[in-house]
């Protein structure tokens, strides 16, 4: 009996490498075991050690960013009349953006104090208790120095960010966020 | 006292192949790490909106440091 019947292997010769394919005997038997499509345990353990990599560099680029944004330390501006302001008195304004709220006090001893009302631990709005002599934030009971903006007692670890002013032809201005 | 369990006053030995394997346990480390991971990314993100950059770094160095042991940790496993 002569070989007159199909190759087994019906590949073209001669087309370089033999690319990855089934085997012969998928295509005569094409049945699939239950589970031969699961992900093995090896599998699993190596996309999981693939998603912390990507975790990684998803952390690497938001520190990147976290670089390059530069704190907004506003451009001066008027906020209110020197004459309007009643010593241990509180005056709030919004600085240096619109969704920066500030408050401005005029001290007992005349001096004129600016803060980010932001509180530094979960950033609701401090008030001033007057009484006190504190900047107090009522979620948390944290309490700041009216006079320096200082963490005196709660979970806040920084102090308020100081907000530079100046009196210019009787208006009070604001003329920038100082480094805290 | 030896291995295996009680069944109805007959007692079962401990067949081999049966319980825990190293890769469980390597899978649970790694799943760990991702909520690790999880954990410093969120960090970042609050660094990000109060612009504290070391933090964020610090976040960052410690999220690599934990990927790339995880990998070295697979490897050396698969190699043996």
């Amino acid at each position: 009996m002569t070989g007159t019947g199909p190759p087994l292997d019906d590949r073209p010769s001669g087309t370089g490498p033999a690319e990855p394919e089934e085997p012969i005997w998928r295509r005569d038997f094409p049945y699939t075991t239950a589970g031969e499509d699961e992900v093995t345990r090896r599998e699993f353990v190596r996309y999981m050690v693939l998603g912390s990599g990507a975790f990684a560099l998803g952390t690497v680029g938001v520190a990147g960013l976290t670089s390059l944004r530069e704190p907004a330390r506003g451009e001066p501006r008027p906020v209110v009349e020197r004459g309007r302001l009643r010593p241990g008195e509180a005056y709030l304004f919004r600085y240096p953006s619109e969704d920066d709220p500030a408050i401005l006090l005029l001290r007992p001893d005349g001096e004129l104090r600016a803060f980010n009302q932001k509180c530094t631990h979960l950033g609701c709005v401090v008030y001033l208790d007057a009484d006190a002599d504190e900047l107090v934030c009522p979620c948390h009971e944290g309490g700041f120095s009216a006079t320096t903006g200082d963490v005196l007692y709660g979970p806040p670890e920084r102090p308020l960010p100081r907000i530079a002013v100046e009196v210019r032809d009787g208006l009070v201005w604001a003329v920038g966020v100082e480094d805290g | 006292m030896a291995e295996g369990t009680e069944v109805g006053g007959v007692h079962e030995p401990r067949r081999p192949g049966r319980g825990p394997s190293p890769a469980s346990a390597i899978g649970v480390y790694v799943i760990v790490l991702i909520v690790l991971q999880i954990f410093l990314l969120t960090v970042a993100i609050d660094a990000y909106h109060e612009a504290r950059a070391g933090l964020a770094w610090g976040a960052a160095a410690t999220s690599v440091a934990l990927a790339a042991s995880a990998g070295a940790l697979v490897w050396l496993l698969a190699e043996r």
